[in-house]
């Protein structure tokens, strides 16, 4: 069946003969999800060639340049559009803070636990978290490191697993 | 007096023919130096222009990788598959400059997007005066890599501000085979070496496609927005960089868990790379001062006239210091 997909995707399947794989592909969940991987994947692999490197860079660099109208309706609109920016922002702050929660009760969970095991694990617990703290701050900063190697990558860059987030 | 004379002609001669002998030499010296760089620039050219496969060992403290290559030129472009062989198969592909990476995580393979032409074996630049102004050369033993013969060369720092580097050269091939990199006490940072390699003589490009895992879901990487950088610096100037280093690029860009975009700057001697952040403190951040050393990556983070420095590379610690240092502000 993928690989079906995948000849189809490659124009090695004949439009006329795939029928019965796109009905496959628009009823089947897996099928679907296999048919959007592999056009995600195509594009990428062809994109190089498509756009330009510094096409995203341009475009921004363009929008900046484009003047700003002063009118008092464009200022409505500019408005709206803020309000909607605002709008867009929490969905990401959502992410962040339901981990914050996740964080906050695993560590309640995890006091509790070492405080009926030992009177004396508060005191444990806010030595780990200093060490923890020691132990982060033991490496080069994760965020800048990432940016350096995305703009001059090195060997480790290529062949070494970055640091996720 | 004719007696003296002829002595004098004798002597003259003598003299002259040294004169040759020596000119001779010192031409000889010039032209063995000039035999050496071509290895070497030979070398950087193959890594582009053959067609080849094989397996190298990729080493850096206490990671240690195998990765098969395949490399094509098919006369019109330059196509490349790595794949790190462990347990995550990493696969990155290049296209020219273009490189796209899967990059299996968990249930995920995130598809990132990068630029780069320094992937071995073609971690030489083509053109060679960068280097030659901050590296010297000079021969080494004949030896066996990877069971061809090979010509290693050394490649010294001329000063204590970039690491230094032996190359295995194939005779035959002109291919890097092997690479080391050495800090200043002669100790191996990083060495890269064929264990198998043999030339392709095919077009086909049947292998420049990912192994794909239906069983995964295929996302594509968080795209960072990055500003081309038209490099005119307000408020703060570079005075007294580390010599050799140029400036190769300019940009502003968001960094992870920064509010503020972050102008980074990026300076190259022709084989090392060092990014500068410059950045506006702001009341979320705190300001960080310090400095590391991992494997051979500096960090050095500095606070200046209310604006954070951070400078990251593959140089020595005294390198990135004085990347830091070389911010003047404007008063």
């Amino acid at each position: 069946m993928n690989e079906q997909i995948s000849a189809l995707l490659d124009d090695e399947i004949a439009l006329e003969d795939a029928a019965h794989l796109i009905s496959a592909v628009l009823k089947s969940k897996d099928a679907a999800q296999v048919w959007s991987h592999y056009h995600l994947i195509g594009d990428t692999m062809r994109g190089n060639a498509v756009l330009s490197q510094h096409f995203k860079q341009n475009l921004m660099q363009k929008i900046e340049i484009e003047p700003t109208v002063l009118s008092p309706n464009a200022a409505l609109v500019n408005q709206v559009a803020k309000v909607k920016d605002a709008n867009r922002l929490p969905t990401s702050w959502a992410i962040a803070a339901s981990f914050a929660a996740v964080m906050v009760i695993g560590f309640m969970l995890l006091n509790q636990e070492t405080n009926r095991g030992n009177e004396l694990a508060p005191t444990e617990v806010a030595q780990a978290d200093i060490n923890k703290d020691a132990a982060a701050d033991d490496g080069i900063p994760a965020e800048y490191l990432n940016a350096h190697q995305a703009s001059a990558p090195s060997a480790s860059a290529y062949y070494i697993q970055t640091v996720s987030y | 007096m004719v007696f003296i004379s002829q002595r004098l002609i004798a002597g003259l001669f003598a003299i002259a023919g040294l004169l040759i002998i020596l000119l001779a030499s010192v031409s000889a010296q010039a032209n063995a130096d000039d035999d050496m760089w071509q290895v070497l620039q030979k070398a950087a050219v193959a890594a582009h222009a053959l067609s080849y496969q094989g397996i190298f060992y990729y080493q850096a403290g206490t990671q240690s990788k195998p990765i098969q290559i395949t490399h094509m030129f098919n006369g019109q472009g330059e196509f490349a598959r790595n794949v790190v062989l462990d347990n995550t198969p990493r696969e990155v592909f290049s296209q020219g400059g273009d490189l796209t990476i899967f990059n299996p995580k968990n249930e995920n393979v995130v598809i990132e997007k990068r630029h780069g032409q320094n992937m071995f074996p073609a971690i030489l630049p083509t053109n060679l005066d960068l280097i030659k102004q901050s590296y010297s050369l000079r021969l080494g033993e004949p030896d066996r890599v990877a069971g061809r013969p090979a010509q290693m060369l050394f490649l010294d720092s001329k000063d204590s501000l970039r690491y230094s580097y032996r190359f295995w050269v194939d005779v035959q091939y002109g291919l890097l085979l092997k690479s080391v990199m050495l800090n200043s006490s002669n100790e191996i940072i990083e060495s890269i070496v064929f264990n198998q390699l043999g030339l392709m003589d095919t077009v086909d490009l049947d292998w420049f496609q990912p192994k794909i895992d239906s069983k995964k879901n295929y996302v594509m990487e968080d795209e960072v927005v990055i500003i081309a950088d038209n490099g005119v610096p307000v408020g703060w100037s570079l005075k007294g960089l580390p010599s050799g280093f140029r400036k190769v690029d300019q940009m502003i860009r968001m960094v992870h868990g920064k509010s503020l975009p972050v102008t980074h700057l990026v300076f190259s001697d022709g084989l090392a790379s060092v990014s500068l952040f410059i950045e506006p403190l702001s009341k979320s951040i705190k300001p960080r001062t310090g400095h590391k050393s991992v494997g051979g990556t500096s960090f050095y983070s500095s606070v200046s006239n209310s604006y954070q420095i951070t400078v990251v590379g593959e140089v020595p610690e005294a390198t990135v210091a004085q990347v830091a240092n070389a911010v003047v502000f404007k008063k």
